[in-house]
């Protein structure tokens, strides 16, 4: 009887927080996911059907794609996308090469000043690019680089965020396989390139996505320092659609937003799974 | 205007590769921004290249420059980094911002007396309110609005009233919103009688209520407000009564951007908004709709609002001359004339109202007159030294009002306090 008596409580006990532990984070991620959803349910809704239907629900409203036509139409989107896609490419080419370059430096060179150095570049990420905007259009003006698209690009190449995450991620490899493959008779050049690169591949993955994400949506200093159709990236073209003195027209304006957003939404699902395990690995949350 | 002068270091950039060929001419940057849909940006585009056609001698380039705000930011931004456009459409409120940041240069010294006279003098007097000071011209009044009072005919009729005639007067206004007003078994309000969206810039919209009720918000030097003013806070109580007190309105905050949604959609019956929505509405509107002057207290009024064309002050003389030339050309009467019929904004000149297009135009669409009749009445926008921060101000007390925070008196003697701050370095 007692041995049953206390038995029970334990077996409810653990039957109980097992459960409620469980269904609980379900519950939260289901409702996280939910929110994070609905917009996007909304901008697919709203693009498929007819405008009277902005904030109307039918589950039988007719189905068009007029919305994308007249999106497509009101702006040269072709060439928006061009120009994004050079510049997403070139940016993450560029802090790739930099930042590997830098981050190699400060990981595993000692040198004068390199404290001092490596300080400098993480101060980089206290200040705002914002408050840089004027000085940043300066030094454009000076390259003689205003309206093109290097000109978008080159403020964001040397990013300490970029040096400061593959520097952490080069300490970690083991300094036996450095000195290894130096006893083999590998150069510097040629330890970062056989060693050091292909173990940080989790952490360049992690980063070039949110380095192609961050530069794809990017849009005041594309807006200011580039005038003309050749140079200007998507979100700036996407821009026209949000007008506020004659309404906005929701099921245009999402139709845009869809097929601006569309390549990197359909990207990341096809990667996920690689994206969220490097994301794990590389230890950025 | 046609002297020679030769391009500066900026060859590297795309555009300027694009117009090698024009080598010897004028070269213009134009800023414009756009509220008002995308055809708006395609018609200056095309008005641009029609002068450019037409006067080899010039080349301008018309740069699209996102919203009112956008605009601004990249205004500043280029003329700060030293390479301003020679002329930008900017709002007609930051001409304060931009004389204290030393960036603009008045009109005056680059016309002639009789142009002064004919072309300056050629305005209407109320969008000339928030484009002068000083007894100097800084403005030149381009995409000008006004807001104006638009009615559901068929709501009206359903309700019983006269479907032809609009409130005349703020006691009208309750009246029929109460009429207007419905609601379904439970009490839930399926049509409200108005809409005066509030969200964002409260103070644009509020004017349409203090200037009624006979006050001025701001002096026209720029550095003392007014907002505690008896008549104001009268004002600011008439609003919040619309939902509080009559329950005619939606209370809370009102987005501007799906308020002619609202309107189509039949959820209020009358809405205030700019005459920048006439295009939209007379497309849209799945009834008959009828537009009119803002309801009147005292008298009647309205703000002024919308952009101007603005000079940069670091540019040659000769961009100087032929950018003035060009904004000659595109506020002249025929090219007011188009601009106005294609976005809905108020063509900013009395001749431009008498040109064949215009006449057909208001012929076959009359609600296109009342903006430009209300004009008569109308009043400069808000606007002041640091005007950021003051129209904040007022912003945070018409929102805190509105949402039943405080009390129409507290919030706007605050705001005045707080306004007085700011402004005291400029008197």
């Amino acid at each position: 009887m007692s041995s049953k008596a206390l038995k029970l409580p334990q077996t409810i006990d653990k039957f109980r927080s097992f459960n409620f532990d469980q269904s609980l984070s379900t519950f939260a991620a289901w409702c996280l996911a939910i929110l994070w959803l609905s917009p996007l349910v909304y901008a697919v809704w709203t693009a498929f059907h007819p405008s009277e239907f902005e904030t109307r629900f039918d589950l039988f409203a007719p189905l068009t794609l007029q919305n994308f036509v007249q999106a497509w139409n009101e702006a040269p989107f072709a060439r928006y996308f061009l120009n994004t896609i050079i510049l997403v490419a070139g940016i993450v080419a560029a802090q790739f090469f930099l930042c590997t370059l830098a981050a190699y430096a400060f990981a595993r060179f000692t040198f004068p000043g390199r404290n001092i150095l490596f300080t400098l570049v993480l101060l980089q990420l206290l200040v705002m690019p914002d408050i840089l905007i004027v000085q940043n259009y300066q030094t454009m003006r000076s390259l003689g680089l205003i309206d093109t698209i290097a000109a978008i690009g080159l403020p964001y190449i040397a990013s300490g965020f970029g040096i400061f995450l593959l520097r952490q991620t080069f300490m970690t490899v083991p300094k036996e396989l450095d000195e290894a493959a130096r006893v083999e008779g590998c150069s510097f050049l040629g330890v970062l390139w056989r060693v050091y690169i292909p173990l940080a591949k989790p952490t360049y993955l992690a980063y070039g996505l949110v380095s192609v994400s961050h530069h794809w949506n990017n849009f005041v200093w594309p807006l200011i320092i580039t005038n003309s159709v050749e140079t200007r990236p998507l979100t700036v073209g996407l821009s026209i659609f949000a007008v506020t003195d004659s309404g906005i027209q929701w099921s245009v304006i999402n139709a845009a937003t869809l097929m601006t957003s569309g390549p990197l939404l359909i990207a990341f699902l096809l990667f996920q799974r690689q994206f969220v395990q490097s994301f794990v690995r590389a230890g950025i949350k | 205007m046609f002297q020679k002068i030769f391009k500066i270091a900026s060859t590297a950039s795309l555009t300027s590769l694009a117009c090698v060929g024009s080598a010897f001419a004028v070269d213009l940057e134009f800023y414009f921004p756009v509220a008002v849909g995308g055809a708006a940006a395609t018609t200056i585009e095309k008005l641009t290249a029609d002068y450019v056609a037409a006067n080899p001698g010039v080349n301008i380039d018309a740069i699209y420059a996102g919203s009112y705000s956008d605009a601004g930011v990249k205004a500043l931004t280029a003329a700060r980094g030293g390479k301003p456009p020679q002329i930008s459409v900017l709002l007609s409120t930051q001409m304060f911002t931009l004389i204290d940041e030393d960036v603009i240069t008045p009109f005056d010294d680059f016309v002639s007396a009789e142009e002064k006279e004919s072309w300056i003098g050629g305005f209407y007097p109320s969008f000339m309110e928030n484009s002068q000071t000083g007894g100097k011209t800084y403005g030149i009044p381009f995409q000008r609005s006004t807001p104006v009072l638009y009615w559901n005919k068929a709501a009206f009729a359903e309700a019983g009233l006269d479907p032809e005639i609009a409130p005349a007067t703020w006691d009208e206004m309750v009246d029929f919103g109460k009429k207007l007003t419905k609601k379904d078994a439970s009490g839930n309000v399926s049509q409200w009688g108005v809409r005066i969206p509030s969200a964002g810039f409260p103070y644009w919209l509020f004017q349409g209520l203090s200037t009624p009720a006979g006050a001025i918000l701001a002096n026209s030097d720029g550095n003392k407000t007014n907002f505690n003013d008896p008549k104001v806070v009268e004002a600011l109580e008439y609003l919040v009564d619309l939902s509080a007190k009559h329950g005619i309105m939606q209370p809370g905050s009102i987005e501007w951007g799906p308020t002619p949604k609202a309107f189509f959609e039949g959820e209020t019956a009358m809405m205030w908004t700019t005459t920048g929505n006439l295009v939209n509405v007379r497309k849209n509107a799945p009834f008959d709709f009828g537009v009119a002057m803002l309801p009147a207290k005292e008298r009647r009024g309205a703000p002024t609002g919308g952009g101007n064309f603005y000079l940069f002050k670091d540019s040659t003389d000769e961009q100087k001359d032929a950018a003035v030339a060009f904004v000659q050309w595109i506020t002249a009467p025929e090219q007011a004339a188009i601009w106005s019929i294609a976005t809905g904004y108020v063509a900013p000149r009395p001749d431009a109202w008498e040109t064949d297009a215009m006449k057909a135009y208001t012929k076959d669409f009359p609600p296109a007159l009342i903006a430009r009749d209300q004009l008569e009445f109308a009043v400069a926008e808000l606007s002041t030294f640091e005007n950021g921060k003051v129209t904040q101000t007022l912003n945070d007390a018409l929102a805190a009002a509105i949402a039943g925070e405080k009390t129409a008196k507290d919030a706007l003697d605050q705001a005045q306090a707080t306004a007085d701050r700011i402004l005291k370095p400029y008197r």
